[in-house]
């Protein structure tokens, strides 16, 4: 798994390729850790390149989700595949995050 | 020929694996739907046997076989450790559980594959996923005799 950061305007772009996994999880958490400690208040997950994500990986993105929420940050997600936004809606975590079919209509939502 | 190894506790144990599973389905023809829930289901099954069942004890193992027959893939999963009442674990969909960083994964393998028992206090998880109609006229057999009822 790899995190590309990007900034388009106040929003922060983080795209992510790979598999969002057991194994790659703890990794991706320490990716977000900056958000948190500089209270970024706008942030896009841009799932486009992630073809995988398990339990572990749904965790990490509700952990981010719920750390960005303490202070009133907004989170943004774009770019699931069919196969991964599958898995967000038997989760019913579909109902919980805004999720956008690409990172412009989501950067623009903020 | 059907997959039978018994595995550390190691995650990429667990996605080798796994992986090894999906190349066989989608070498016999297999939908890229049908490979990704079955993987999904997969590893979920062999993490939970490994941090939940053997709780990572390096002298315990997992053991998994998967039988591809004509109409299904078959998936065994046992842990060696004290089992469960996957009855007991809460709906994660809950208002109140929505937000918990855990307690998805058994309502994953519940939902992604066709049939899901639980055996032996909870050490054994047997999983069954249907091929579609379509995939079954590429699919190529190991194995016959998975009692796949569905037509």
């Amino acid at each position: 798994m790899q995190i590309n950061l990007d900034s388009r305007g106040d929003v922060s772009v983080f795209g992510v390729s790979g598999d969002i996994d057991i194994n790659s999880s703890p990794e991706m958490k320490k990716g977000f850790e900056k958000v948190f400690r500089e209270k970024q208040e706008k942030v896009l997950i841009d799932l486009t390149d992630v073809g995988y994500v398990d339990s572990s990986g749904l965790a990490t993105i509700v952990e981010i989700f719920k750390n960005m929420k303490i202070y009133g940050g907004k989170l943004r997600l774009a770019g699931l595949s069919d196969k991964v936004k599958g898995l967000f809606e038997i989760t019913k975590l579909d109902q919980l995050f805004e999720i956008f079919p690409d990172a412009d209509s989501a950067i623009q939502s903020f | 020929m059907k997959i039978k190894t018994d595995i550390a506790n190691n995650s990429h144990r667990l996605k080798e694996v796994s992986g090894e599973i999906a190349e066989r389905l989608e070498s016999k023809g297999a939908g890229g739907q049908l490979v990704f829930d079955v993987r999904v289901a997969v590893e979920e099954a062999l993490r939970n046997a490994m941090l939940h069942g053997n709780r990572m004890d390096p002298g315990k193992k997992v053991n998994i076989e998967a039988e591809f027959g004509e109409k299904a893939v078959r998936i065994t999963v046992i842990d060696e450790g004290s089992g469960f009442d996957h009855q007991e674990i809460p709906d994660p969909t809950d208002e109140e559980n929505i937000l918990k960083t855990g307690g998805r994964g058994v309502f994953l393998i519940k939902h992604l594959m066709d049939e899901v028992k639980y055996e032996d206090g909870g050490r054994k998880v047997v999983m069954v996923k249907y091929f579609k109609a379509a995939e079954r006229k590429n699919i190529k057999c190991d194995r016959e005799d998975i009692n796949a009822d569905k037509s």
